[in-house]
């Protein structure tokens, strides 16, 4: 064996552990350079990463930059009012147009029908009163319809009976907050034998009308007239008398205190329903 | 069968009367405070018996540190009361027994009920020596945070009311 290749021997049993561990890290370091230098390479390990730090900063956005984004939009609005009404204008005015033809053609087609339906009973009805023909075809158009009845304790606001043509919120809530409207105005103005008798509220009018230990609160849609608001009273009336007349019969009638029990809800609920399902006003 | 109750629930700012309302009712609780105005009216139906159930309509009155100044109309016809102080803030019940002689005065003849609120944030050891020192007597110890006693509390009031 020559010095040269005992230099070799020796060589490989001293570096050889090295040299492995050395060829496993030039491999890995190529594994890496092909992952960075090729896109797609790149992108599958990284893409799932962006994604989910873009979800996070998406869901973010209000907390972070949501009060910054309302500011600058106000500011905008503030500077630049001019051009958004521009902007808006016709836009609006499509929507505004839109919405006056249909409403037109509803109310064409209802004068039609009200027209045949009884054109001489209105011509009648003109003459004899004075009233123009067109003047009464409106006013019956957008004659006012009862929609809820209500019967609530005062005071406690407790709902004894309800009356209502649609599905409402919870009934028991809308009573206690009636009532609690109506004790508020009526403490505020400190006059006291006064009651709050009508809420307006958009399309709808409530009707107050109180009583002693009860009262009835009546939502009405459409125009609610002098003459609508008569009729209301009236049917109110009629209920009240019919609906305390038989309580105070069910009360005197029996003489143990245990007996004297008041009309029950399903009892007065019938009695709201005959009065009120078919009423005109 | 199903009767229906007035329970006004009261007490100074910040109690927590709302918070103990929307545990019951939505079985819920939000850190946000928001102060209440006027008043604010909820429902939720409880079983006293397999055949009776109580309806209890229940009145959130705004916080107030002068119960004198609560609307009468608030209180006319109420089937129960429900006050309701602060453990942790000794302003709410400092002077409980004169603010519950104001609410008896008010509504007199009416089941009331006393309830210490935010019981979780304070050990009761203190609790105990906190209501001997101040001569108070409560009927309820709840935590609308946990939820602690507050089924217990409406639920006792619906059969003290049926």
């Amino acid at each position: 064996m020559v010095e040269k290749d005992k230099v070799e021997l020796l060589r490989d049993i001293l570096f050889t552990d090295d040299r492995v561990f050395a060829e496993k890290i030039a491999d890995r370091i190529k594994i890496i350079e092909k992952t960075v230098n090729e896109k797609d390479q790149l992108s599958e390990k990284v893409d799932p990463i962006i994604t989910q730090r873009l979800n996070e900063f998406i869901a973010d956005i209000p907390k972070t930059l949501g009060p910054t984004i309302t500011l600058t939009l106000k500011e905008e609005i503030r500077k630049n009012k001019d051009d958004i009404v521009d902007a808006l204008y016709p836009i609006l005015g499509k929507m505004i147009k839109k919405y006056i033809s249909q409403e037109m053609k509803i109310l064409s087609e209802k004068i039609n029908q009200k027209l045949s339906a009884s054109r001489w009973k209105i011509k009648f009805k003109s003459w004899f009163t004075g009233v123009k023909e067109e003047e009464i075809i409106l006013s019956e158009l957008e004659s006012a319809s009862i929609e809820q009845v209500l019967l609530i304790e005062r005071g406690s606001g407790i709902l004894a009976a309800s009356y209502t043509k649609s599905e409402t919120i919870d009934e028991d809530m809308i009573s206690g907050m009636l009532t609690a409207i109506k004790g508020f105005v009526e403490d505020a103005f400190g006059q006291k034998n006064q009651n709050l008798e009508l809420i307006e509220y958009e399309l709808y009018n409530i009707h107050l009308q109180s009583f002693v230990s009860y009262y009835v609160a009546v939502v009405i849609s459409g125009n609610y007239s002098i003459s609508a608001k008569d009729k209301v009273q009236d049917l109110i009336f009629d209920f009240y008398d019919d609906f305390m007349g038989k309580n105070l019969d069910s009360l005197f009638a029996s003489e143990k205190e245990s007996d004297k029990k008041i009309m029950d809800r399903e009892t007065l609920e019938k009695e709201l329903l005959v009065k009120f399902e078919n009423a005109s006003i | 069968m199903q009767v229906s109750k007035k329970i006004v629930v009261l007490g100074h700012f910040g109690v927590g009367k709302t918070s103990l309302i929307r545990r019951f009712v939505e079985d819920s609780f939000s850190d946000n405070y928001k102060v209440s105005i006027g008043v604010h009216i909820t429902k939720k139906v409880v079983e006293v018996s397999p055949e009776e159930e109580v309806s209890l309509i229940l009145w959130d009155l705004e916080g107030t540190d002068d119960l004198t100044t609560i609307r009468d109309a608030y209180l006319l016809g109420t089937h129960g009361v429900v006050f309701v102080f602060d453990v942790t803030r000794p302003s709410t019940f400092q002077a409980l027994n004169a603010d519950l002689d104001i609410v008896r005065s008010k509504i007199s003849k009416t089941p009331l009920l006393v309830v210490g609120n935010k019981v979780d944030l304070v050990l009761k050891e203190d609790l105990e020596t906190l209501f001997t020192k101040n001569n108070i007597e409560t009927n309820f110890l709840t935590s609308a945070k946990t939820g602690n006693a507050v089924n217990d509390l409406f639920l006792h009031l619906a059969k003290l009311l049926h």
